[in-house]
């Protein structure tokens, strides 16, 4: 009987245990989506704030002028939310009405599109190391990284 | 260290033992430059598919990603513009065959950009042609504003300066009869070999404004059409200087609407004679004066120009003036499931009477509407079907295309 009652109650903690673990894991997605886009660059950069059209020159692959210095852009694909905010917060363009613009600018003034990096830790390595360079990530990842500058927070809250 | 031996035939060399005429040795004794046209052409063309093989790997290596980017590196672009297409005709195709209907074409387009330097190149192959469309190096002396040396499309037509022979980027099949290029029975010169400065300033906080002029070498009229100058067999052939523009708005500066005039001035000697017999001219001198807007508002799209061209023909001692008037209008509407609708309304006015359209290019499209319908699908890829009625000087003709589309990689 007292086995039993061990056996029963080691079952529910076991559950118990997958419950809490749910729990965390789910009380951690409210906090990844409250994550903020943000505009960042090198600490070392001319940059200290963009405005929305310069943005969307800039990640079209047109030249931006910063206190007499050319900034470029690097995109951030590692992971699919930030994909996704990034068509919608930074260039304001559906996927393919970005693709298709990136593609004609090529072909019509013979720009380049702008390098992508599926790894946030070689982009935010990247970005440090290049003054001229402009990015974007998750507030949480670049707020302990003092080789970074958050520019501007993208998006709405 | 690996060494690989390559032999290469070349079609001009002679066979051992057979007769060696003393020509064979003086050209190539004189190397490339002395090389027949054809032979030229041949060395050029591997020359540059090499060099658009070299660049498509080096531009693969620099989309790779997680590697550092800054301006002391260059960056670069390579897309292949890849159609397949098949269609059905009411009467016979015109014996010039337009290449804009050739059954599989590939447009190799590169970019290599270091700093403000820009080296910018289109490569266009098909069952019809092979020719170097564009070949341009650019300096961009202010930001937006590019200066240009080489072979370009002129920036006076409205629907080239947009698409270009991007193929995939051009809702439609068929480009509008007044934009065809050259060697389609095109009425218009399309390649200038020279200079243009292409400029784009901002406007307030969020408009623009373009102005793009070019100048150099134009084409000449053959049998067949006009001629552009040809990079790989570069010949000047007594042609003239062209100049051409453009100032338009933009009421968005990232944006794709666009309002603007056009103008281009264009001498066109007759290189022809008998083409020079039933001109009753050995010069055309063209003028032509547009408007065009592209609009998009939502699912909405509409692209629409008029051009009036003026021409006169001139003989020693005479001169003969004509004119007409042609434009398009095409709308299209997205719909759900990547689909996107469209119909489009070319007509003239006077051309029919044109000496200068009758004898040269009677394959224009006087009046034509064209209905299709085209379906996205995949990553860059798209299926259209496409049916018009035209009328031209030689026939009247319904014509049904599908084609594929796509922009590679």
């Amino acid at each position: 009987m007292e086995r039993r009652i061990a056996v029963m109650a080691r079952r529910s903690f076991r559950w118990l245990a997958v419950l809490l673990g749910a729990l965390l894991l789910y009380g951690a997605r409210p906090a990844m989506a409250a994550d903020r886009l943000v505009l960042i660059a090198s600490i070392n950069a001319p940059v200290s704030s963009l405005n929305s059209l310069e943005i969307q020159k800039l990640f079209l692959g047109l030249t931006v002028v910063i206190n007499g210095l050319d900034v470029h852009p690097l995109r951030n694909e590692s992971d699919e939310a930030m994909r996704q905010l990034f068509y919608q917060d930074v260039i304001s363009m559906s996927e393919s009405t970005y693709e298709r613009r990136l593609l004609a600018l090529t072909l019509q003034q013979g720009r380049t599109a702008p390098p992508v990096f599926r790894d946030s830790r070689a982009l935010l390595n990247a970005i440090a190391a290049d003054p001229h360079a402009i990015s974007y990530a998750w507030a949480s990842e670049v707020a302990r990284d003092g080789r970074i500058r958050i520019l501007k927070f993208l998006g709405s809250e | 260290m690996t060494r690989v031996m390559v032999t290469l035939t070349n079609p001009d060399q002679p066979l051992a033992g057979s007769y060696v005429p003393s020509t064979f040795y003086r050209r190539n004794a004189l190397g490339f430059i002395g090389m027949t046209t054809i032979a030229r052409r041949r060395s050029t063309s591997a020359i540059l598919v090499g060099l658009l093989c070299a660049v498509a790997a080096f531009a693969d290596e620099a989309d790779s990603y997680n590697h550092v980017h800054t301006d002391s590196h260059p960056s670069s672009e390579f897309v292949l513009f890849a159609s397949a297409e098949a269609h059905s005709f009411s009467t016979p195709a015109s014996a010039n065959q337009l290449n804009e209907d050739a059954n599989a074409i590939g447009d190799a387009v590169f970019a290599i950009n270091r700093g403000r330097f820009r080296l910018f190149g289109e490569y266009q192959l098909s069952n019809q042609e092979h020719d170097l469309e564009r070949m341009q190096v650019g300096m961009e002396v202010v930001p937006d504003t590019v200066v240009w040396i080489g072979r370009f499309h002129q920036p006076a037509s409205a629907w080239n300066t947009e698409h270009h022979h991007g193929r995939y980027l051009q809702t439609a099949i068929t480009r509008p009869s007044i934009e065809l290029w050259e060697d389609e029975q095109g009425i218009i010169p399309q390649h200038i070999s020279g200079l243009l400065v292409d400029s784009r300033r901002p406007i307030g906080t969020n408009a623009g404004i373009q102005i793009s002029a070019g100048a150099g070498l134009g084409t000449v009229v053959e049998s067949t059409g006009l001629a552009e100058f040809d990079l790989l067999n570069p010949h000047t052939d007594g042609r003239r200087l062209s100049i051409t523009g453009r100032i338009a708005y933009l009421p968005d500066y990232v944006g794709t609407t666009i309002f603007g005039l056009l103008f281009a001035h264009n001498d066109m000697p007759v290189r022809d004679g008998h083409t020079a017999v039933l001109l009753q001219a050995n010069d055309v001198r063209q003028d032509l004066y547009g408007a065009f807007a592209d609009w998009t508002d939502g699912p909405w799209q509409l692209h629409a120009a008029l051009y009036d061209v003026a021409m006169e023909l001139q003989n020693p001692g005479s001169s003969r003036a004509e004119s007409f008037v042609a434009g398009y209008a095409q709308l299209e509407r997205q719909l759900p499931h990547r689909l996107t609708a469209y119909v489009r309304e070319e007509n003239s006015s006077d051309a029919a009477r044109s000496v200068y359209v009758q004898v040269n290019h009677p394959d224009f499209q006087l009046r034509r509407a064209t209905l299709g319908l085209r379906w996205d699908f995949r990553r860059r890829q798209a299926v259209t079907a496409e049916f018009t009625h035209g009328d031209s000087v030689r026939a009247d003709q319904d014509a049904f295309r599908l084609q594929w589309s796509a922009a590679l990689p």
